[in-house]
């Protein structure tokens, strides 16, 4: 009951932030693109709390104080390090694609831990909440970027499955190493977003 | 092994001769090889499956057959495994056998290989071992990917303890590879340039959630690794057991051992399994398992308890006879019928347990919560019990549980009734008491009684009848019924000679009756209180045997003395009893208890023979009495404190303590010293007589300040420390003092009075008013004359020092030397002097500076004066420089003294008798004490009746 209450607030939240969407197109990007900014920004404030969780639930080397591989990729979830020159040249369809893409594989990744990590750790309700919670803030910000998108007449990207099939063989170790690059490159692609729609609510100003 | 090799001896040189043989018979000889040998691996379980089958069998042949399996390791000469392989082997089918590996078999590369023979009795002739297979290789490393560094074994799971080895393959060569587990490095060994084997001994179990291993390189990132998987041991099942409650189920319970300590991956499951019928069942439960008993009523039963998880499987056996097992239900339909006063039965039903069994059923009757009847009694369908020697009006509790009778296994639950005994006539006459008083020519008799014990009631106490019966008129009897709960009652009747029967009754009868006799005489005689001492545990009262007849002795007392419900108890004592204990728990420390004795006639009248008094614990008086001081004196004074109520003390005053303290240093006799509660010192006086209630402190010192304190003492202490009061003695005289002064101020307060009511005649005669010479009649005849300048002499116009030289004269000079004092001769100032002869007024000194050469013998002396001749005076009123010649003068004169006939003498003007006889002058010569004073000078106003001194003074006032 703990991890549906704890999972109550950001659907609301959700809810509030996908209410644009379904009414329709807005005229002016500037309202999506605060938004989205608003929830990255919040995003932003908790992703080192997910990652540090869930390192320490899942034993050494990964709970080892400054543990980092950031070799550790997965093919599946695009890298958000990008060069500032890449990046800076960037259009808008570009940068929001990049992250639409990215988020969208995310929030796949991390229904992928959630369920990796309540069959490797069933008696850690609280990072099995976060998460769920991180999850549905991805959603929520793939919804905003959605919103930014129709509201500058981008063509939004069809939603794929990332994941494929290859994921389900995974060893133990491999799970615990996948779930670290997933909740790691969530904080850096969430970084990255709050870059994005700060440049982008700099050229859209209300 | 020699003996297989023996046996491989004879079974080769059989084989040739059969060669031989068959040569001859066939034209090819049979060959039962292993065939389509193929092997696969299971990588979780680190397996290694091999099938194959045997071609060359006749149709439904079926033959004993043996293969031989090699394994290698890494390379084929490196063979780490042979094992035979006894089967029996058909035609064409496939044959299949595993292998488990210690190393992981992604470690290194296995090859197989394996041959035949046959090892049937049927064709001893064939038996020789086919050719080898070819070796099948299996190289998992192969096929592993492209990633740089791999570990194995993958999430193995294994028991507590075990050896677990490790591996890891590393694709480049140049890398440094380390590994951890749970962060600490191991140490293993190069199995191959790429290949690192590490052998852990003993694994812990760690948590739940596995045990990280993982191998890093030294340059890059690349982290693998593995999750071990370390699970409890899986424990023996405990406690494993069968019974039946109805001979058609049997219920199967055991105890499980602990967890495995893995959370998914090791789930434990139960078997039953029941050899005799062949029967199996999985349990559903992890703690007990049913199981149908068959209808045929199959008797023993041979169970085995499988217990089996991942890794392991345990077993536990039983083996038992069913009607040997049989836990039978509680009893049923308990009835609890018949309850009278004193019996009541019990009935009750079993379930039947087989067709001839009976069983052995326990009763227990509770009472109060203990058990005071158990009884055992075989049934084989109902069952019935009769409880005896009950307590009539009690309530019980009556259970019943069953067990076999033949083969006890275990007792049912109990069934439980409560039942309450029917009531019967109360069994004791009640305990009763009386108190008469003699109220206004009336018996007022107020009856007191206990009430029944449980024991004695057999039940609700409804009514108390009381029966009166005049003893002067034995026909007359009077009955009062009292309701319950009522403990006594008031009776007022006219004489005081009555018999009193009192009984107490409930629903079903009467009890005996209590005979109590009140006689006219209410026996209440005076009797000497004594005294008794109480302790914890009561009061020890004893009596004197009565003689006579005496059916017995009661003791009565308050509870709560004071309390006008004093609480009235009293005790039953036989005939033969001279003393006893009167204990309570409402008796408390520091209260008064009065205890009074009868003795009870033939005729059940009480009459009192002793009084006792005490406390059950004796405290410290409570306070201290109020002393009154009297009879103060120089030496004693009387204390008094008639006033203490001694009576009401905690505790019998034994005497009192006086406290006096008092600046001397000794204690006066009688008394001791003393040390307070504040260390200061002080005297003691003891006294022992409690009723004592006045003291003299004698022995005093007069006008002396003391203190004193009184406080009463009991046997356990004094009273509480107080205030001392102080108290002065007067003075021995004053009292003396006080009889003359009273008088006397009285006295001199008359003479004030009468002082002033004749103030004016006072006045009179002790000072009449000086006249005024303003106001006088002197002043009108001066007026009258024609000098204009002729005016009285102001005091202030006086010229002090103005001396007037007189003649002495020559009779009465007398020498200086001499002792005698000279006879003064003094100016009579005043104008009624008519003795002088010669000049008259005159000024006189007394300033004995002067006379420095005349006291040079005696210690005072006065020069007298004789009347000075005129010519000095003109002498000095010639002079020029007036005081100068005169002190000139005077300085000469003194050394002339004794042939020159004048002297000086200075009288102060103020210091000239102004009231008084001038007669009287010369006899009250100036003391010698007064010789050193000088009396300052002034000039006194002239008598008018010599004109020629003024002029003279006039002109001196000119000189100045």
């Amino acid at each position: 009951s703990d991890l549906r209450f704890s999972l109550t607030a950001p659907l609301c939240l959700l809810t509030l932030l996908l209410l644009p969407l379904s009414l329709g197109a807005p005229i002016s990007p500037a309202e999506p693109i605060s938004q989205a900014y608003s929830l990255a920004l919040y995003m932003q404030k908790n992703t080192s709390t997910l990652l540090q969780t869930y390192l320490q639930y899942q034993g050494s080397p990964f709970s080892d104080p400054g543990f980092s591989a950031p070799e550790l990729q997965l093919s599946s979830l695009p890298p958000a390090a990008v060069s500032f020159k890449t990046w800076h040249a960037l259009d808008d369809g570009e940068r929001l694609g990049h992250a639409q893409g990215a988020f969208l594989a995310l929030t796949q990744h991390l229904q992928l831990v959630g369920d990796d990590q309540r069959d490797l750790n069933p008696g850690s309700p609280i990072l099995l909440a976060q998460l769920g919670a991180a999850r549905l803030r991805a959603q929520g910000l793939l919804g905003n970027m959605a919103a930014i998108m129709t509201a500058l007449g981008l063509p939004i990207p069809p939603e794929e499955d990332t994941l494929g099939v290859v994921a389900f063989g995974a060893s133990a170790f491999e799970r615990k190493c996948r779930g670290y690059v997933v909740t790691r490159e969530y904080g850096h692609w969430t970084d990255r977003a709050v870059r994005d729609l700060a440049l982008l609510k700099a050229k859209y100003p209300g | 092994m020699a003996l297989f090799s023996a046996f491989q001896t004879t079974f080769l040189l059989a084989l040739l001769s059969l060669k031989t043989y068959q040569s001859e018979v066939l034209s090819e000889p049979l060959s039962l090889a292993p065939e389509s040998l193929e092997v696969s691996i299971d990588s979780a379980r680190q397996c290694l499956h091999l099938q194959w089958s045997v071609h060359n069998l006749a149709y439904h042949q079926e033959l004993k057959m043996v293969f031989q399996i090699e394994i290698s390791r890494i390379k084929t000469s490196n063979v780490i495994w042979v094992e035979n392989y006894s089967t029996t082997v058909k035609r064409n089918q496939v044959l299949r056998w595993s292998w488990e590996s210690k190393l992981p078999l992604e470690c290194a590369k296995h090859s197989v290989r394996m041959r035949g023979a046959v090892d049937d009795a049927q064709v001893p002739e064939l038996r020789f071992w086919s050719n080898w297979t070819s070796w099948e290789e299996v190289d998992v490393q192969s096929s592993l990917g492209h990633d740089p560094l791999f570990v194995f074994p993958k999430d193995k799971l294994v028991e507590e303890g075990s050896n677990v080895t490790i591996c890891y393959v590393s694709r480049s060569h140049q890398n440094n590879i380390s590994c951890y587990l749970e962060g600490v490095r191991m140490h293993g060994e190069q199995l191959d340039p790429n290949v690192c084997v590490f052998h852990l001994k003993n694994v812990p179990f760690i948590r739940e959630t596995g045990t990280n291993i993982y191998c890093k390189a030294d340059r890059g990132d690349v982290i693998k690794g593995i999750v071990l998987f370390v699970s409890k041991v899986f424990e023996e099942t405990k406690d494993f057991s069968c019974e039946t409650r109805d001979l058609k189920t049997l219920n199967c319970t055991w105890a499980p051992g602990s967890d495995a300590g893995l959370l998914t991956q090791l789930s434990q499951s139960y078997t039953l399994f029941e050899s005799f019928s062949g029967k199996k069942t999985l349990c559903k439960h992890k703690s007990w398992c049913n199981w149908q008993v068959p209808p045929d009523s199959q008797e023993m039963y041979n169970f085995t308890l499988t217990a089996e998880n991942y890794l392991r499987k345990r077993s536990v056996h039983l083996l038992f006879n069913l009607t040997h097992r049989v836990h039978p239900m509680a009893p049923f339909n308990v009835f609890v019928k018949n309850v009278s006063a004193t019996n009541a039965t019990m009935t009750w039903k079993v379930h039947s347990v087989g067709n001839y069994s009976t069983l052995l059923c326990q009763i227990e009757l509770y009472g109060e919560g203990k058990v005071i009847q158990k009884q055992n009694v075989s049934v084989k369908v109902n069952g019935k019990h009769l409880m005896k020697k009950l307590e009539p009006s009690t309530e019980y509790a009556a259970q019943v549980r069953c067990a076999n009778a033949n083969h006890f296994w275990k007792w049912s639950e109990w069934t439980r009734r409560n039942f309450t005994t029917a009531e019967a006539a109360p069994s004791e006459a009640p305990d009763v008491w009386r108190n008469v008083k003699s109220v206004q020519g009336h018996c007022v008799v107020t009856l007191f009684w206990k009430p029944l014990s449980k024991l004695q009631a057999n039940g609700k106490i409804l009514f108390y009848n009381v029966v009166l019966e005049n003893l002067d008129r034995p026909s007359t009897l009077k009955l009062l019924s009292i309701p319950a709960p009522a403990n006594g009652t008031e009776l007022t009747l006219d004489q005081c000679s009555y018999q009193i029967r009192v009984t107490a009754n409930n629903s079903v009868g009467t009890s005996p009756a209590s005979v109590i006799a009140v006689s006219g005489d209410p026996g209440n005689k005076e009797v000497e209180e004594e005294r008794v001492r109480g302790t914890e545990d009561g009061f020890c009262l004893s009596w004197k045997p009565q003689p006579g007849d005496v059916t017995g002795y009661v003791v009565e007392w308050c509870e709560r003395p004071g309390d006008p419900l004093c609480d009235l108890q009293w005790k039953n004592l036989g005939p033969d009893t001279t003393s006893t204990v009167v204990s309570s728990d409402a008796f408390r420390p520091g209260v008064r208890y009065n205890f009074r004795i009868y003795g009870i006639s033939t005729e059940r009248i009480p009459y009192l023979l002793e009084k006792k008094t005490g406390y059950s614990q004796e405290l410290v008086p409570s306070d201290n009495p109020q002393v009154l001081m009297s009879n103060l004196t120089s030496y004693s004074f009387t204390l008094s404190w008639k006033d203490y109520a001694a009576e009401s003390q905690p505790g019998f005053v034994r005497g009192y303590s006086l406290y006096l303290k008092s600046k001397a240093a000794r204690c006066l006799p009688g008394s001791e010293k003393a040390v307070l509660s504040d260390d200061s010192i002080c005297c003691k006086y003891k006294i022992d007589n409690p009723k004592q209630k006045t003291f003299v402190v004698e022995n005093l010192q007069p006008a002396s300040f003391y203190e004193f304190f009184l406080t009463p003492y009991t046997s356990v202490g004094e009273g509480p420390q107080g205030a001392f009061t102080k108290v002065t003695t007067p003075d021995e005289y004053s009292h003396i003092l006080i009889r003359v002064i009273l008088p006397m101020i009285f006295s001199i307060l008359l003479i004030m009075i009468l002082c002033y009511l004749k103030s004016q005649w006072m006045k009179e005669k002790c000072y009449p008013d000086i006249p005024d010479p303003y106001k006088s009649s002197v002043l009108s005849l001066i007026k009258s004359k024609e000098n204009p300048r002729l005016t009285i002499m102001n005091v202030k116009d006086c010229i002090p020092d103005a001396i007037e030289v007189i003649n002495k004269q020559e009779g009465t000079r007398k020498s200086l030397t001499e002792t005698e004092p000279t006879k003064p001769t003094y100016l009579y100032l005043l104008p009624t002097e008519k003795s002088h002869s010669g000049p008259g007024p005159c000024i006189c000194f007394e300033n004995f500076t002067y006379n420095q050469a005349a006291s040079d013998s005696a210690s005072c002396g006065h020069v007298p004066v004789t009347p000075k001749a005129q010519p000095q005076l003109g002498l000095l009123t010639s002079s020029e420089n007036g005081p100068k010649a005169l002190g000139k003068n005077y300085v000469n004169s003194l050394g002339e003294i004794p042939a020159g006939e004048t002297n000086l003498n200075y009288v102060s003007q103020l210091a000239s008798p102004m009231c008084g006889d001038k007669s009287s002058l010369p006899t009250n010569p100036p003391e010698p004490a007064l010789c050193s004073e000088y009396k300052t000078q002034m000039a006194i106003p002239m008598g008018l009746a010599s004109p020629p001194s003024i002029t003279l003074l006039d002109e001196g006032e000119h000189d100045h």
